[in-house]
């Protein structure tokens, strides 16, 4: 087990914007090569020199950037990536016709980016998949509380508030159990086979969770 | 002479002890062995991984514990809506009292927190098969595998209990209602639901 270097899963918030920051492009210039060098090594052999190199820029340019060196470059992509994997599920989601799809592209398309992101998944190394986990875990309530407030939106133009947001609770919850522990019967790489469960299951409660008084149809 | 069974459950109990007095970071093989009585020569012979080992096997301990008492609470349920309820609720409450297993599923080293995912898997075969039993004996929706509900509702009981989220899990109108829409809506026909017992 790593016990160190491992970013944390957050999400940046308005606080973490400094003031005094160097032109974005030399931020992403690095996120960009720490991730090209991830994908070729893994993260372990990662050092703040090949970062360097790989940005095509010096150390002491990249210590100006990122004063925290090599882990404040990998909290930097790990933020980047999450907000890729959070705006392609927003996507699939915003794109969802109905009820029904909206919960099936939540489902299928977080799983699937979660278990497939190479760079998510290499970001963490050989025991990328357990370190993911446990970012996620060590704080249930919290993961579910920031996954949910993303997707509750986008059940917002299907259902009533209350009804939003647990429903997008539920779809949460059902992503997190079948990544951490896969099914036989679910493979939620699949959009056919997520549908069928979708409609068996996960439709029936949320559709069930419709107020008598002024939800509309 | 204590039997060798004997003295490993009064080192698991003693490493509980501590436990529960200074936390994971803090909690000594030394302390152990003080409170089971026992030096720390015999306490390696039963623990050669020393805290680490005996940690896991504190929680793995309390782990079964909490589902033997859950099983016992809800073993007399008639129904499986009844079932569902009783073990949320229970479930519930047993983890907001706990401080103890609550710092297991919350804020524990990854050491702790991978004792706990291995023991995810079976942990969910073992509802869903409980869960099943109760499944076969209702009416169910048409077209739904009984095996298939059993391991949703285990999943989602797990998850509730682990984390409530924005359930009011202590309050018995909430958890009818949960269970009644997003853990039973698809599987049994509206109709065939008992009204609330607990």
């Amino acid at each position: 087990m790593t016990a160190t270097a491992v970013p944390a899963l957050r999400v940046v918030g308005d606080d973490e914007v400094e003031g005094s920051a160097p032109p974005r492009s030399k931020r992403v210039q690095i996120v960009d090569g720490a991730l090209r060098c991830i994908a070729r090594q893994g993260v372990k052999k990662t050092t703040v020199e090949e970062i360097a190199r790989e940005s095509s820029m010096s150390r002491a340019t990249l210590y100006r950037v990122f004063p925290g060196g090599r882990d404040e470059v990998l909290q930097a992509v790990v933020d980047t990536e999450l907000a890729r994997f959070f705006s392609n599920v927003a996507v699939a989601l915003g794109t969802a016709a109905t009820l029904e799809d909206v919960i099936v592209a939540g489902i299928h398309r977080a799983g699937s980016l979660l278990l497939d992101s190479g760079a998510l998944a290499a970001l963490i190394d050989e025991d990328a998949w357990s370190v993911l986990r446990h970012a996620m875990l060590d704080d249930l309530d919290h993961t579910i509380s920031v996954a949910s407030a993303f997707a509750e939106p986008f059940f917002g133009r299907f259902l009533e508030p209350d009804g939003a947001r647990r429903g997008a609770e539920l779809v949460v919850r059902v992503v997190l159990s079948y990544l951490i522990d896969p099914d036989e019967a679910v493979d939620i790489r699949d959009e056919e086979s997520v549908r069928t469960f979708v409609r068996a299951f996960v439709l029936p409660g949320v559709e069930a969770l419709r107020t008598d008084d002024g939800d509309e149809r | 002479m204590a039997s060798r069974e004997a003295t490993r459950q009064a080192i698991v109990e003693a490493g509980y002890a501590c436990l529960a007095r200074y936390g994971a970071e803090r909690m000594s093989v030394e302390d152990v062995a003080q409170a089971a009585g026992i030096s720390r020569a015999t306490m390696y012979r039963y623990f050669p991984g020393g805290r680490d080992e005996l940690l896991l096997e504190v929680v793995r301990y309390e782990y079964h514990q909490f589902f033997l008492r859950l099983y016992d609470a809800v073993k007399d349920c008639e129904t499986l809506e009844e079932v569902i309820e009783r073990g949320l609720l229970v479930g519930h409450r047993a983890i907001e009292e706990h401080e103890v297993l609550q710092m297991m599923l919350r804020v524990e080293p990854a050491a702790l927190e991978s004792a706990l995912l291995v023991e995810s898997a079976p942990t969910r075969a073992q509802v869903a098969d409980f869960l099943l039993v109760y499944l076969e004996r209702h009416e169910l929706a048409d077209g739904v595998d009984p095996r298939a509900a059993a391991s949703y509702l285990a999943r989602l009981v797990l998850s509730y209990m682990q984390a409530p989220g924005q359930w009011d899990l202590s309050n018995p109108d909430e958890v009818a209602r949960l269970v009644r829409s997003e853990l039973l809506a698809g599987i049994v026909p509206p109709a065939s639901l008992t009204v609330r017992q607990i």
